[in-house]
C-alpha cells in the first residue's frame, strides 16, 4: 500500500493504494466516481476510457501509480459549468441507450476531436473502433462527434 | 385504478428510497431516484404524481434497459394528462408485484402490456384535475379544457395544474374515462429524446454497478469453467495473503471473494486454487453432431416438380451486456435491501424472500438503470448470489461479475440446426414447407403447435422442433425464437426463389398473404431500389418479419471484397402500428441491425471439453463504429395498437445480409456467423 496525490477533475486527492491498481478502480472504488466504467478489464472495449494530460486513456490499463502528476478527467469533470459541445450533441442526438459505454465514447471522442477538429467519417472510424457500444449506437454518435465539432469551431 | 393503500405504498415508497442509499461524500451515487419533494402532492395511484410545482412524476414499472421505456411509458401517460413534456419526470418503481403487478420486461411486451393502463392512469388525473377547477370556477367540467399541463376554463382563464393538487386530491377517481383518438395525439407519435439522456452524459446515471452504501464490500466469484462441476477443495492461502481480500468461501455457484475493493476481489480470484468436480464434456461439435442425428421428423409435404432441402447452422450467442451482472445486497436479520438491474425485479422479491425466509414486504428490492438486458437480466441468480455473500459477512456487499464470467456463464441463445424443405410446383409456386428446429438443448422441448412462422402462402406447411441434451445453459435472447426460426425461414425463402427463377422480393410478393407485411416490403424495395445495377462483388438482399405486434423489411447492401464482407448500407420499412416515439423507433430498428451484424458476421460462443472457449470481448467478437452502414429507416405506420419495438428490429437483419452475400457471390450462407469460406 501506498498514498497517491492525483488530480482528478481539477481536484487533488488522496488515495491509499496498491501500486499495480488500475485508475479505473481507484476511481470507481475508492473515489467514488463512478460515471467511468468497467466493461472488461483488459483494454478491449474502452467502456473505461478517461483523458490522462488531455490523451485519451484506458483507465483500466493504467496503474495508479503510473498516474504521477498528469490530469485525470472523467466524464464527472469534462463539461465544468457548461455542458461539453460533446455531452450537449449527444444530449440533442439522443445517442445513449442503455448507456453504460457512453462516458467511454464521449471522453475518446473529446480527445478525438482536440486532434482533430474537422474529421472525415473514415477518421471518426478509426478513432472511435476503440471503443465498443453493445446497443449499437455507432450512427448517432458519429452524427453527434460531427455536430460537436462543427459547435467547437 | 388503485385505491386508497397503493396511494400509501407509493408515498412510503418515494419517501424511503433516495435517503437510504446516499453516502456522505459521494455525491451522485443515491440508489433509487427522486427523495420525497414538495408536501402535498396529487397522487391518485401509484403510477403517478402531480407536485404543487406542476412536475409530473411517472414511476415506471418496466426496466429500461436501452429500449427506451422509461420514455415511451412516460410518454403514454403525459399524452392522456395533456401534461407540459418538459414538466415530466419518471422514478423507476421498486420489484413489488403487489403493487405493481407483474413487471418482467421482454418479449417486446411493455407498451403492449400497459398501454391500456397508463393511459388510463393520466386520463383519469386529468377528469379529476379539470373536475377540481371546475368546481373553483362554479362552471361544468365539460366547459373546460386542458392543454399543457393547464386546466382553461370557458372565458379563457386557466390554472395550473400544480395549483391544482389540493382540490384534485377531494375528487373522486372516476372509474369510466375516455382515452383520446389517435388524431388528439400531441405528445404520442412525436420524436422524444431519452429522459436519462442528461444523467448519461453526464455520468450521473446510476446502475447497479454504481451503487455504494457505507461500509459494503466488493465481492467477484470464480466459477467452474466447466458447466455441472463443483469446487472440491479450495486453497485459498494466496488469495487471502492478497491485501485488501477479506474474506473466501464457496457459495453455490462457485468460490467467493470478498475485499475492500474491486481490484483487490479479482487479485484475490487470481491467486485461488480451486479443484473443481468432473462435469459434462460437451463441444459444439459433438453437439452439432448430436443436431444432425436428430433431424428427423419432417412434415410430410406434397411432391412437387421440384423439391429443395437446406441446412442451417446457427451458433450459441451470449449476450454480453456492456454492464455486466452485478448487486448490491443487504441482508439483515430483519429485511433485506437490494440494488440491481433485473428485468423481473418482482420475481427477484420474491426470491429472495423464499432465500432468506423472510416475508416479501420486507425485501425491497431497487431497480436501477440496466447497462443493457437483450433477455440476460430475467433470470436474477446474480441477485441470490449477493445475498448468500452479505448475509454470511452480515454487511452490505457488491457483488460484480466479471467479463470473463459474464462470457463464459450466460443463458446462452442455444445453438441450433435447421432443416428446410420445401416442394415447388411448376409454375415455382411452394406447395409444402418444412422446418425442423433442433436446439441443444431443447427449451420447453420447443412445442410450437402449428405455428409455422411463415408469412407466406404455402398449402402444406409444418414446423417441427425437439432437442438435444447439453449441459449449456440456455435462455432467451434478443427475440427469442425468431432469432433462429426467422434467419432460417427468410433464408430458405431467398434459396426457393432462385430454384423458382424469381426475384427474390417479386418471389416474395407473389406470396405473401399478410397485408401489413407486403406494404413495408414493397415500400422498402423501392426505397432500397432494389434491383438497381450493384458493382461486382456487390449485391443486394431483402428479408422481412412481422411479430411482437410490428412488422419490418429489410434491404441491405453489401460488398464482399479481401476475404472481408462490409455491408454498406441499410434500408428498412417499419410498421409499429402506431408509434409512440419515432426517435426510440429508430433506435431500436439502429440496435436492432447492429446485432444483425454481430453475428451474422462475427458473433459465436463455442464449448469444448464442456466449458466456453471465449471469455472477454477480445474473442467474442462484435461490432464497432466501421461496421456501421450508411442507415435509412422509415416508420410507415399502419395504425391501430401500438407495437412493440425492441426485437423487431433484429430476426430479418442478419438473414437479409446472407442473401446479399449471395447477390454478391452467387453463393449461399448455410452456417453463422458466415465465413467465405464455408459459403456453399
Ligand atoms: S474496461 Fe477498460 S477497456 Fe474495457
Ligand atoms: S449504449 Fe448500451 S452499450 Fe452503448
Amino acid at each position: 500500500m501506498a498514498t497517491y496525490k492525483i488530480k482528478v477533475n481539477g481536484i487533488t486527492k488522496t488515495v491509499e493504494a496498491e501500486a499495480e491498481m488500475p485508475l479505473l478502480w481507484a476511481l470507481r472504488d475508492l473515489m467514488g466516481l463512478t460515471g467511468t466504467k468497467y466493461g472488461c478489464g483488459i483494454g478491449s472495449c474502452g467502456s473505461c476510457t478517461v483523458l490522462l494530460n488531455g490523451e485519451s486513456a484506458r483507465s483500466c490499463q493504467t496503474a495508479i501509480s503510473d498516474v504521477g502528476d498528469k490530469e485525470v478527467v472523467t466524464i464527472e469533470g469534462l463539461g465544468g459549468k457548461e455542458l461539453h459541445p460533446l455531452q450537449k450533441a449527444w444530449v440533442e442526438h439522443d445517442v445513449p441507450q442503455c448507456g453504460f459505454c457512453q462516458a467511454g465514447q464521449i471522453m475518446a471522442a473529446a480527445a478525438f476531436l482536440k486532434e482533430t477538429p474537422n474529421p472525415t467519417d473514415a477518421e471518426i472510424d478509426e478513432a472511435m473502433n476503440a471503443i465498443l457500444c453493445r446497443c449499437g449506437t455507432y450512427p448517432r454518435i458519429r452524427e453527434a462527434i460531427k455536430a460537436a465539432a462543427k459547435e467547437m469551431k | 385504478m388503485k385505491t386508497e393503500v397503493s396511494r400509501r405504498s407509493f408515498l412510503q415508497l418515494i419517501g424511503g428510497v433516495g435517503a437510504s442509499f446516499m453516502l456522505g461524500g459521494f455525491a451522485t451515487l443515491a440508489c433509487g431516484e427522486e427523495g420525497a419533494s414538495a408536501q402535498n402532492p396529487f397522487a391518485p395511484n401509484v403510477f403517478l404524481k402531480i407536485d404543487p410545482d406542476g412536475v409530473c412524476t411517472v414511476s415506471i414499472a418496466r426496466s429500461d434497459m436501452g429500449q427506451g421505456v422509461r420514455t415511451t411509458l412516460a410518454m403514454l401517460v403525459a399524452e392522456e394528462l395533456d401534461a407540459d413534456w418538459s414538466m415530466v419526470k419518471v422514478t423507476q418503481a421498486p420489484g413489488d408485484r403487489a403493487t405493481y403487478g407483474g413487471m418482467g420486461t421482454g418479449g417486446s411486451s411493455s407498451v403492449r402490456g400497459t398501454n391500456q393502463q397508463l393511459r388510463r392512469v393520466g386520463a383519469s388525473a386529468r377528469a379529476m384535475l379539470v373536475a377540481a377547477a371546475a368546481k373553483q370556477w362554479g362552471v361544468e367540467p365539460s366547459a373546460c379544457r386542458t392543454e399543457a399541463g393547464k386546466v382553461i376554463g370557458p372565458d379563457g382563464k386557466s390554472l395550473g395544474y400544480g395549483a391544482l393538487t389540493a382540490a384534485a386530491k377531494a375528487i373522486p377517481i372516476p372509474t369510466d374515462v375516455k382515452l383520446k383518438d389517435r388524431s388528439e395525439f400531441k405528445i404520442i407519435g412525436k420524436p422524444q429524446n431519452r429522459v436519462d439522456n442528461l444523467d448519461v452524459v453526464t455520468g450521473k446515471a446510476v446502475y447497479g454497478a454504481d451503487v455504494r452504501r457505507e461500509g459494503m464490500l466488493f465481492a467477484v466469484c470464480l466459477r467452474p469453467s466447466v458447466f455441472g462441476s463443483k469446487s472440491e477443495t479450495i486453497d485459498d492461502a494466496k488469495a487471502r495473503a492478497v491485501p485488501g481480500v477479506v474474506d473466501v468461501f464457496a457459495i453455490s455457484s462457485g468460490v467467493a471473494v470478498v475485499a475492500s475493493n474491486t481490484w483487490a476481489a479479482l487479485k484475490g480470484r487470481e491467486a485461488l486454487e480451486v479443484k473443481w468436480t468432473e462435469g459434462p464434456t460437451h463441444s459444439t461439435a459433438s453437439l452439432r453432431e448430436a443436431l444432425k442425428a436428430a433431424a428427423k421428423d419432417h412434415h410430410t409435404m406434397p411432391e412437387g416438380a421440384k423439391r429443395l432441402t437446406a441446412n442451417y447452422e446457427l451458433p450459441y450467442l451470449a449476450h454480453a451486456t456492456m454492464e455486466t451482472l452485478n448487486a448490491v445486497a443487504d441482508v439483515r436479520d430483519d429485511r433485506v435491501e437490494v440494488c440491481t438491474g433485473s428485468q423481473s425485479p418482482d420475481s427477484a422479491q420474491n426470491n429472495v424472500a423464499r432465500a432468506t425466509g423472510l416475508t416479501a414486504d420486507k425485501v425491497e428490492i431497487h431497480n436501477l438503470l440496466l447497462g443493457g438486458g437483450f433477455g440476460r437480466k430475467f433470470s436474477n441468480e446474480w441477485i441470490g448470489e449477493a445475498v448468500e455473500i452479505s448475509k454470511r459477512m452480515k454487511k452490505p456487499v457488491q457483488l460484480l461479475w466479471s467479463r470473463e464470467c459474464d462470457i463464459q456463464h450466460d443463458l446462452y441463445r442455444p445453438m441450433s440446426e435447421h432443416v428446410l424443405s420445401a416442394t415447388l410446383d411448376a409454375e415455382g409456386k411452394p406447395l409444402g414447407f418444412s422446418h425442423q428446429y433442433l436446439q441443444a438443448p431443447g427449451r420447453g422441448n420447443g412445442d410450437y403447435g402449428t405455428n409455422t412462422y411463415l408469412p407466406y402462402e404455402v398449402p402444406s406447411a409444418g414446423l417441427r422442433s425437439a432437442g438435444v441434451p447439453s449441459s449449456v445453459p440456455t435462455g432467451a435472447w434478443r427475440s427469442v425464437e425468431h432469432s433462429q426460426i426467422i434467419v432460417a425461414n427468410e433464408c430458405f425463402i431467398d434459396e426457393l426463389a432462385h430454384a423458382a427463377g424469381k426475384d427474390p422480393f417479386e418471389f416474395r410478393k407473389s406470396i405473401l398473404k399478410n397485408e401489413r407485411l407486403l406494404k413495408v416490403l414493397i415500400s422498402a424495395a423501392e426505397k432500397a431500389q432494389w434491383g438497381k445495377t450493384m458493382p461486382k462483388g456487390s449485391g443486394q438482399g431483402i428479408a422481412c418479419f412481422e411479430g411482437y405486434g410490428s412488422r419490418i423489411a429489410h434491404v441491405v447492401e453489401v460488398t464482399v471484397k479481401d476475404d472481408a464482407i462490409r455491408v454498406d448500407r441499410m434500408v428498412a420499412v417499419v410498421d409499429a402500428g402506431t408509434t409512440i416515439n419515432p426517435r426510440g423507433v429508430e433506435a431500436q430498428i439502429q440496435g436492432g441491425f447492429m446485432d444483425g451484424i454481430a453475428t451474422a458476421l462475427y458473433a459465436e460462443i463455442n464449448i469444448d471439453g464442456g466449458a466456453v472457449e471465449e471469455s472477454n470481448w477480445s474473442d467474442y467478437g462484435w461490432t464497432r463504429m466501421s461496421d456501421t452502414p450508411k442507415m435509412e429507416i422509415f416508420i410507415e405506420d399502419s395504425g391501430g395498437a401500438f407495437g412493440g419495438m425492441g426485437e423487431v428490429g433484429y430476426p430479418s437483419a442478419p438473414a437479409a445480409i446472407a442473401n446479399a452475400v449471395f447477390a454478391a457471390t452467387g453463393k449461399r450462407v448455410r452456417k453463422f456467423p458466415i465465413r467465405l469460406s464455408e459459403l456453399v
